[in-house]
């Protein structure tokens, strides 16, 4: 298996953005689905997970709620909120566009004279 | 930020991460791992816990708690090891918003407190007013009219205050009595605390009451000192005037009239008041208080009762010179802060002290600042390294904050209590004596708020320099020490020395301000009484009512006399309508045959009636003719003694023994002025002394009833008070003796105001004065502490240790001057604000000006004795040689 590679500074909220976004979670399970998209092959810190859930409701992206999990425990779970929806939207839009431009430069080849 | 919810967000974020790991452990278990191991593994996969935890709260908005306590927590720790600063610190704060926290009390008490009626905004007084400015109300008849016939008002009442006697059991007492309408607490909307309040229905038939008869209510206040709170004590019946009186309720205390400060015991209804008085069209002797209808506009009802007394003034044979003064047209004034005496009296020496507490405050946010900022160059290191080892700037400032908050909530708390305690002293000195004022100065969410606002001004004030120099801290510069230069600290060093001479300039003021009160109030005790206050001791002593007026009243005065007049150091004794300074006054008209002045005022003297030992009583000396005698009675000729005031007044150079005069408009002159008697004052130390005139009592123009008594004796008059009342007792077993004091005590009651003021200015100028030596001191240190190695070096070379010493002393007169140059203007601008409190003094009064100076330059010496000790001790080596 190939070393996982590093976060990008500031992916981690679209990240998880993205998770919960395919239906709603408990923090373990954005950890799992997170795991499963990327092929284990992202190194997430499991302890930067809360932080950043924390934060994203706060700024009104996610909403929580307490239920009970698949074990039948009390757990807390995410979901999206249309300022969310927007948000994952504008940042999928522009990640897309900057991960293009990124792969023009590096993709560019000495032009033959 | 956010501030609730804290306990909630840690519960929940503990279950959710604990939910976490659980769930981690299980997979990894199910993964085949040893149960131990899983765990050990899933721990540290999710990294430290801890700090996660605290990036939680962060992301949820709640680390500045922890932050905050982190910094209370450690301004605490450090205030604790630096026992001097703290207490320094803390007891300057506390002096200063103790000061504001107990002036505002005051204010608030006086001049800003509504009466706990319903909806005091539409209440208004109505009043007779003319050139003179308001009068209190129209005569009762006027009142019937008003409240009878005008529309713009849901209720109108009438009041008047007046002291009573009562016979509860067999104990006659007197009390502080007040008549009223049947429905003054309905216009009010006061409601009984027990039983019931007084109705109109309880003010029906002129000396009967109403249905239930003669009925009364009580104050709180008066239930607890005389009943003990008793609930029997509604419906007990006591009496009054002759005739029983039932308690039907208890009022509370602060809603039993509407004259702040002059406590109310007990609130009769109008009907059981004189007849006569009742009847008269010309006694002024009311208070008329409204309640305007919804929507009715002032002026619409002002007009409206107005039309109503320019009918009633049509029947009424007045002057029209004095109707003009006085008794003009109404005016409704806004009643909602109740009567405005005790307001007018003491508004402007109110505004004083709280110009001199705040300045006080000034100076000891000054003293804290200059603290703070030499402890922050102390600390210029240990800010660097926190700097340098990654501490945010907003950290240092926050912190420095913390520190500020912390010593304003601890000067607070003990502000509070010293306030507390001043109050109390205060509230004492008012409430003594035969005018009390009743203050009821607890303190309330309005004061507490205004010493919160003060709290949080003075922090940020004091806080802001230290903060900004935490916020500028150089890591590096800091970390290599460079504290000891030669030319280190010279931005604080003169920050500080402004701080210095701005404390010096408030404590000059202070001073200064408290010279020119010490100085009036010495120039009032100096004054001229025209008697001898020392060693008098005067009360009052009512007969039974049957006695009013009669012969044998004037035989039991006599007998009286004559039983006082044989105690052991008793010298002379005598009778008399009031004693001086006794708060009372009875004004009458003096006419001069042929004699008809412009203004009406002209004829106005002040009238008493003596007994014939009464001037030497007092001590005052006869400038002409004879002084009365016992022969001098009902049948003899009437006769009557002037003062020298009056003398001058209505006869100029003329003779005026052997004139006739009358003491009533339109009668024939009927007296014969007999002598002429030196000025003295009778109630007030500032005015003029009045045109007095004095009467045998058995000649007296009024029914005689209640009278002074005066001894004069030798020692300790006070010790007389026990012995003359038995006597009193002894010669009439029914004699009600009140307001019992010596002469000196009347007279220094009068300057009540002028004492307190004096003396709060006296502590505030000390409280200056220590707060600005400590400024000085501090700052004397801390610059010697700098310039060691200056100073160092100039022994080195020569320099004598007198020379250092004068170093250190002359930046010390410098500052003083410095500070007592910026104080003058302001001295003369406060001396200017106060000039209506000040007597024989001018506002920049030089004497006050050059005291202050004195001290302020004495004590500077004193202050930078010590740090100029220290500075001429030093070992020029060492000093040179640095750390």
């Amino acid at each position: 298996m190939r070393k996982p590679v590093d976060l990008v500074q500031g992916t981690l909220d679209m990240l998880i953005l993205k998770a919960v976004s395919l239906g709603g979670l408990h923090g373990y399970g954005v950890l799992l689905r997170l795991r499963q998209l990327t092929n284990g092959q992202l190194d997430i810190q499991q302890g930067s997970l809360y932080p950043a859930l924390y934060r994203l409701e706060r700024q009104g992206l996610i909403s929580s709620e307490w239920g009970e999990s698949e074990a039948r425990r009390k757990a807390k779970f995410y979901a999206l909120t249309p300022a969310g929806r927007r948000q994952l939207k504008a940042e999928t839009d522009s990640w897309q566009r900057f991960a293009l431009v990124v792969a023009g430069v590096l993709d560019a080849s000495p032009e033959k004279a | 930020m956010k501030v609730f919810g804290r306990k909630r967000f840690e519960a929940g974020m503990d279950a959710e991460l604990r939910f976490h790991l659980d769930a981690y452990v299980e997979d990894l278990v199910r993964g085949g791992l040893d149960r131990v191991e899983a765990q050990r593994q899933a721990r540290a996969e999710f990294g430290d816990l801890e700090a996660k935890k605290d990036e939680c709260r962060e992301a949820g908005g709640y680390l500045w708690m922890d932050e905050l306590g982190g910094d209370v927590r450690l301004t605490v720790r450090m205030l604790a090891r630096h026992r001097g600063f703290a207490a320094v610190a803390i007891l300057s704060l506390a002096l200063g918003i103790g000061a504001n926290t107990a002036v505002f009390g005051l204010v608030d008490a006086v001049l800003l407190r509504t009466l706990p009626v319903r909806e005091p905004d539409r209440l208004v007084f109505v009043q007779a007013a003319g050139t003179e400015g308001v009068n209190g109300g129209p005569p009762y008849p006027a009142f019937e009219l008003v409240r009878d016939h005008a529309a713009s008002f849901d209720g109108v009442a009438a009041f008047s205050a007046s002291s009573m006697e009562l016979v509860i059991d067999t104990e006659r007492e007197q009390v502080r009595g007040l008549w009223v309408s049947g429905n003054f607490y309905d216009v009010l909307g006061v409601a009984a605390l027990k039983g019931r309040a007084l109705a109109a229905s309880d003010d029906r038939i002129v000396g009967v009451g109403g249905s239930e008869g003669a009925v009364a209510v009580i104050s709180e206040a008066y239930w607890w000192q005389r009943f003990g709170g008793d609930p029997a004590a509604v419906g007990r019946t006591v009496r009054m005037a002759g005739g029983a009186l039932t308690i039907v309720g208890v009022m509370p205390s602060a809603g039993m009239s509407v004259e702040p400060g002059r406590p109310i015991d007990i609130a009769v209804p109008m009907m059981l008041s004189n007849p006569d008085t009742l009847r008269d069209r010309g006694d002024w002797w009311l208070d008329v208080v409204a309640r305007l209808r919804p929507g009715v506009h002032g002026e619409q009802a002002r007009a409206e009762t107005d039309a109503l007394f320019q009918g009633y003034m049509s029947d009424l044979t007045m002057p029209p010179a004095i109707r003009r003064l006085s008794f003009d047209h109404i005016e409704l004034t806004p009643a909602a802060r109740g009567l405005d005496g005790l307001r007018r009296q003491y508004a402007t020496a109110l505004r004083v002290l709280l110009v001199l507490a705040a300045l006080v405050l000034l100076a000891a946010c000054a003293n804290v600042a200059n603290l703070m900022l030499a402890r922050a160059t102390a600390r210029e290191r240990e800010f660097a390294v926190r700097l340098a080892i990654g501490a945010g700037r907003g950290r240092l400032v926050r912190q420095t904050l913390a520190e500020a908050m912390v010593l304003v909530g601890a000067g607070s708390v003990l502000g509070i209590g010293l306030a507390l305690q001043a109050q109390r002293a205060l509230a004492a000195c008012f409430a003594a004596g035969n005018r009390q004022i009743v203050l009821d100065l607890s303190l309330n969410a309005r004061v507490l708020l205004y010493t919160v606002a003060i709290g949080i001004v003075t922090g940020v004030a004091f806080a802001l320099a230290p903060a900004l120099r935490a916020a500028g801290a150089d890591p590096a510069a800091g970390l290599q020490g460079a504290s000891r230069s030669v030319t280190g600290g010279r931005r604080s060093l003169r920050l500080g020395r402004a701080l210095t001479v701005l404390q010096v300039a408030l404590s000059m003021v202070l001073l200064a301000g408290a010279g020119l009160f010490v100085r009036t109030l010495e120039r009032l005790h100096g004054l001229d009484l025209g008697f001898a206050a020392a060693g008098v001791l005067t009360m009052e002593v009512a007969p039974d009512r049957a006695l009013f007026g009669t012969p044998a009243w004037l035989a039991l005065q006599q007998h009286v006399l004559d039983r006082v007049r044989a105690l052991p150091g008793v010298g002379a004794a005598s009778w008399s309508t009031m004693s001086p300074f006794s708060g009372r006054y009875r004004g009458s008209g003096f006419f001069v045959p042929g004699v008809e002045p412009a203004d009406p005022r002209a004829t106005e003297v002040h009238l008493l009636a003596v007994s014939p030992e009464y001037f030497d009583a007092f001590a005052v000396r006869l400038a002409a003719g004879r002084v009365f005698t016992a022969g001098d009675d009902a049948t003899a000729p009437k006769v009557v003694i002037v003062n020298e005031t009056a003398a001058r007044f209505y006869f100029g150079e003329r003779d005026p023994i052997g004139q006739l005069i009358g003491l009533s408009r339109g009668q024939a002159p009927d007296r014969r002025i007999v002598g002429v008697v030196r000025d003295a004052r009778h109630d007030s130390l500032r005015a003029e002394v009045r045109r007095s005139v004095y009467v045998p009592i058995p000649q007296s123009v009024d029914r005689i009833n209640r009278l002074a008594l005066t001894v004069r004796g030798a020692g300790d008059v006070g010790l007389l008070a026990g012995p003359v009342q038995e006597a009193i007792h002894a010669a009439g077993s029914n004699l009600l003796v009140t307001n019992v004091a010596t002469l000196q005590q009347q007279v220094d009651r009068a300057l009540l105001t002028e004492r307190v003021i004096s003396a709060v200015a006296v502590v505030f100028g000390g409280v200056a004065l220590a707060l600005a030596c400590i400024g000085l001191y501090g700052l004397l240190a801390y610059a010697v502490a700098r310039r060691t190695r200056e100073l160092g070096v100039r022994l080195a070379l020569g320099a004598t240790r007198g020379g250092v010493i004068w170093l250190v002393l002359r930046e010390a007169l410098i500052l003083v001057a410095a500070g007592g140059l910026l104080g003058m203007p302001v001295i003369a601008l406060l001396g200017g604000f106060a000039r209506s409190l000040l007597f024989g003094v001018a506002p920049f009064d030089l004497p006050s000006v050059m005291g202050a100076v004195l001290l302020l330059l004495v004590f500077a010496v004193l202050a930078a004795s010590v740090p100029a000790a220290l500075a001429s001790r030093l070992d020029p080596m060492t000093a040179v040689r640095g750390d």
